[in-house]
Order: structure tokens, then C-alpha cells, then sequence
């Protein structure tokens, strides 16, 4: 019954009471329990699901690299992913740099509409992009699905940006703008050097939002653009093999690794609050 | 205003135009017609599947409040640079492609999966429970996959709240269940009823989990899109279901931008 009385210092906040916590690392577990299941899994030597594997071998990572359509499947995500990435890179600071430093009339609403792709149902935007684009005759094609993935993505990255730019000092913008430097020439050395950090995380989860994107792809792509969560998708619903595990563990460890310098690019942010 | 264009311009032709097109294909066939909407919103097969789309929303959403709740206010007690530790294992999941999770629910839950093998370990050989390609898996999934979207909220609203009203509270002899049901839990609640919301409206439009760790019977309605398009071919019959979607999400939206006083993004201007 101690528990609840651990205030290190005045003000401080007080200690999680023991079963707040015990409840909290039960839930935890269930979070990263796909994971710690998936992992050791990818590890089996057989075409046959075994958790844990019975010895460990790299058969399944083997099956992934070298058999089926996997690899093709991967490269045409990385292409999707990248060019995604840089359209929306460039789509959202911009339309961020607009919102944050701009005054126009009707701001406020022209700035939900370029954040609603956010609550927008994906399969409501998937399905008008499948029969726009078989109007145009965009169906299938890898352009189709950057034009998708940059309007699913773009959002998020405006939020990123939009958030880095308010620890940017207006000051030194107006500073440079003072001493004779025009608009696009404020922006390029002095906004942009600032934001680093952000435009850093940006792309990051740009490139994620792009590379797991599953249900915008399904409906744009054909079987010669088929992206690795499209085909991943087709793969659990047919006939679930155990190259999957060796699929998923690595796309833990691309979550891993951008989770991760993202939440450490965006703790250098929260310091200017 | 001229930064914002490129990207507005973007929107108008890769995001309004195909909305458009929705609408029209869902009143025009050979010729305007409402018998598209009227299906929709009079059919068995429609009716049962926005009433199920409904519940499973409803029934996530709460298990997801139920589960987010401790993991929020343990994140509020720690100090912050273990705030920052604990809070990976929140956003690793959030950063884990949903592929990735749906496979290794059907591994964790399936006949015999490892949750089965553990029953049947325990309580013998007929001790297994039904968990994939039903109710119960799409709730597991979905719950999973919407805990992030409501711990983060949640604690936004914790942390706002000043420490000193819980030593005022303590001081006056409060206990510590009577503290957070009188102080703590009720100044949480804005940040309850956003993740809330924020929770039924991702889940209306889940396309992914209900298909792979549901039955026949948890078709809901992003699923029925999808078997407009590719099994029956129905583009008219796919928008309408869309529109539909669209407008129930969008009286969910609006509600929730009415609890985070118009900023819906946590935008401040």
C-alpha cells in the first residue's frame, strides 16, 4: 500500500500505484506479442509453421530472397515507397510552410481539407482511385500508385511539418527577409536547414506510410505493380506459408529502426516547449 | 497562399476528382437512378453488414479504452525519459505493418495456434476456443491494432492535468482509489471521449482485419466494397456502399471535431 507514495521531489508527479502497472506491462506484452511470435518463427528450418522452431536456420530468409515473385514484389515497394516520398516531402512542407507562416481567407477549412485524408475511410479513397483511374487509364501503373500513396501520405507529413515549423523562430525568417532575401531563398537557407530534424522524420514516415500501404495498392495495382504488402495480403488469405515469418520479421526491424530515429529526432523538438 | 497551392491543386485532382467520381457512379448507371442507395439502405445483406460494421466499431473501440487506459496512466507516472522507453512498446505496434500483425494473429489465435496449444496444455485436449476467422479474432485485431490511436490522447490528457491537485486531494486524506475516480479519471475524459471517437471511426473503414481474421458473417463494409469490385463486378452497387461509409464516418468526424473544438488534427492556429 506504499506503493502510491513516491514523489521524488515537490510538484513530481506521483508513482503508478503496483497494479496500475502490473495491468500495464500485461498490455504491453500483448503489443509487441506478434513480434516475439513472429521473430523466433522466421528462424525454422521447414515449410511448416513450428513455435518455437525446433533449430534454427536462415532457410526461410533463403525462400524470401530467391523463390517466387517476393524480391520483385519488394523492389516495386521501395520504388512506390520512394518516389512517394519525395512527392509528399515536397507536396507537405510547402502546404505546411503555407498554413503555419501564410494568412489567407478560409485558412482554417482549406487546411482540413488538405489534412482529410487522414479520417477519410482508405477503401473510400482506394475505390475512387480505381475508378478514376480506369478512366484515365492510370490502372496498374506504378505512376497510379505514387499519385495514391502521395495523397494518403502528404497529410501526415503536413502534421510533422507543421509541428516542427512552430519551434522554427518567425524572427530569423524575418531577419533574412530584411536583409534583401527573397521568399524561396529565406525558405531554402534559412527554414529548411532548421528543420532538419522534421523534414528527416518526414520522409521516414513517408516512406513507411508508402511501403506497408496495402489497401490503395490492392485496388491500383495489377499482378506486374504488385507491391510485398499486396501480394503479402493475397499470401495470408491463400495459402499462409511460413516465408512470411521471414517477410515480417524483417519489416519489424524497418519499423524498429525508423520508430526509433523518429522518436529520437522528435525529442529533440519537444525541448523548445 | 502560394505554398499551399501546389499541394491544394494535388488534392483537387488526386482526392476530390475520384471522390466525385464515387458519387457519380453511385447515382448514374445507363441512366440517374436511386435504386443504388435505396439496395443500400433496404437490402438484408447491406443493413446486416453496416449493423455488424457498427458493433464490431463500438466493441473495439471500448475493449481498446479498457486496454488503453493503465498503459496511458503508467505512461503518466513514469519520469520522462522512461516515459520515452515505455512508450516504444506503444509505438513499435503502431509502426508494424497491420500484414504483419493479421499474420501472426492467425499464427497466435488459429486451431492450433499458441494460445490453443496453451488451453489444451492446461485443460486437455478439448479445451481449444474458436478464435480465428470469427468475431473474437477481428476484435482482437482491430483492439491491437487501435490501442495506439487511444493511449496517446489519453495521455495528453493525464499529463495536462496540474500534480498538484492529486497532493491536494491526498492531503485531505483521499485515498488512492478515491483520488482517481474524483479527480484524475473525470479531468481524463476529454482525452477518453477524442480516442474514443478517433477509435470508431478508423475501425468503420477496416478493410485488412475483418478480411483475414474474420468469418463470412464479419464482412464489414470496406469488405463489401471489395466484393462489389472484384467478385460481382457491381461498380455502382461498390459506390454507393462507399458513399454510405463516407457519411456515417463523417457524422463520427464531425463529432469528434466538435470534442477537440474544431482542431481536428491538433492543429493550432
Amino acid at each position: 500500500m506504499a506503493q502510491n507514495v513516491r514523489e521524488s521531489s515537490v510538484g513530481g508527479r506521483p508513482g503508478a500505484p503496483l497494479a496500475a502497472a502490473v495491468s500495464a506491462w500485461v498490455i504491453y506484452l500483448f503489443l509487441i506479442m506478434p513480434s516475439l511470435v513472429v521473430i523466433p518463427m522466421s528462424f525454422g528450418d521447414k515449410d511448416e509453421f513450428m513455435f518455437p522452431p525446433e533449430s534454427l536456420s536462415f532457410y526461410l530468409y533463403g525462400q524470401y530472397f530467391f523463390e517466387s515473385t517476393w524480391m520483385a514484389t519488394t523492389l516495386q515497394s521501395f520504388e512506390v515507397a520512394i518516389l512517394t516520398t519525395f512527392l509528399s516531402l515536397l507536396f507537405g512542407v510547402t502546404a505546411a510552410y503555407g498554413v503555419v507562416r501564410g494568412n489567407f481567407p478560409g485558412k482554417r477549412f482549406v487546411t482540413l481539407f488538405l489534412l482529410s485524408p487522414i479520417l477519410v475511410p482508405v477503401i473510400v479513397v482506394a475505390l475512387g482511385l480505381y475508378l478514376y483511374f480506369s478512366t484515365l487509364g492510370l490502372s496498374g501503373t506504378t505512376f497510379g500508385l505514387v499519385l495514391g500513396h502521395t495523397v494518403h501520405a502528404t497529410p501526415f507529413v503536413i502534421v510533422i511539418a507543421m509541428a516542427g515549423l512552430r519551434h522554427v523562430d518567425p524572427n530569423l525568417e524575418a531577419a533574412a527577409r530584411l536583409m534583401g532575401a527573397s521568399h524561396v531563398l529565406t525558405l531554402r537557407k534559412v527554414t529548411l536547414p532548421l528543420l532538419k530534424p522534421t523534414l528527416i522524420a518526414g520522409s521516414l514516415f513517408a516512406f513507411l506510410i508508402s511501403f506497408d500501404e496495402v489497401v490503395i495498392a490492392y485496388f491500383v495495382s495489377n499482378t506486374t505493380t504488385e507491391t510485398l504488402p499486396v501480394k503479402m495480403y493475397s499470401a495470408i488469405q491463400w495459402e499462409i506459408s511460413p516465408v512470411l515469418a521471414a517477410i515480417s520479421t524483417l519489416l519489424i526491424v524497418l519499423s524498429l529502426v525508423i520508430c526509433v530515429s523518429g522518436t529520437a529526432l522528435q525529442k529533440d523538438d519537444e525541448k523548445g516547449e | 497562399m502560394i505554398f499551399v497551392a501546389p499541394f491544394f491543386l494535388f488534392m483537387g485532382a488526386v482526392f476530390l476528382l475520384p471522390l466525385a467520381f464515387i458519387f457519380y457512379t453511385s447515382v448514374v448507371a445507363d441512366a440517374f437512378t436511386l435504386d443504388y442507395y435505396i439496395k443500400a439502405f433496404t437490402g438484408a445483406l447491406y443493413l446486416r453488414v453496416a449493423w455488424t460494421t457498427f458493433e464490431i466499431s463500438v466493441v473495439s473501440a471500448l475493449t481498446t479504452l479498457v486496454l488503453s487506459y493503465p498503459v496511458a496512466y503508467h505512461l503518466s507516472r513514469q519520469p520522462p525519459k522512461r516515459r520515452v522507453l515505455w512508450a516504444l512498446f506503444v509505438l513499435l505496434p503502431f509502426y508494424t505493418s497491420i500484414l504483419v500483425k493479421s499474420f501472426a494473429f492467425t499464427v497466435i489465435l488459429g486451431h492450433n495456434g499458441i494460445v490453443n496449444d496453451i488451453l489444451r496444455f492446461m485443460f486437455g485436449p478439448e479445451a481449444g476456443i474458436k478464435m480465428l476467422f470469427n468475431r473474437t479474432g477481428v476484435v482482437i485485431g482491430l483492439t491491437h491494432y487501435l490501442i495506439p490511436f487511444m493511449v496517446f490522447p489519453i495521455l495528453a490528457s493525464l499529463l495536462a492535468q496540474d500534480p498538484v491537485l492529486h497532493r491536494a486531494a491526498e492531503v485531505m486524506g483521499a485515498k488512492p482509489w478515491r483520488i482517481f475516480w474524483r479527480v484524475t479519471f473525470p479531468l481524463s475524459l476529454p482525452g477518453v471521449i477524442a480516442g474514443t471517437l478517433l477509435c470508431v471511426i478508423l475501425s468503420f473503414g477496416m478493410f485488412i482485419t475483418p478480411a483475414l481474421l474474420g468469418g463470412r458473417k464479419d464482412m464489414m463494409m470496406a469488405n463489401l466494397v471489395d466484393f462489389h469490385i472484384k467478385e460481382t463486378l457491381n461498380w455502382n452497387m461498390a459506390s454507393a456502399v462507399a458513399i454510405v461509409l463516407l457519411l456515417l464516418s463523417s457524422v463520427f468526424i464531425l463529432l469528434l471535431a466538435q470534442v477537440r473544438g474544431g482542431q481536428l488534427f491538433g492543429e493550432r492556429h
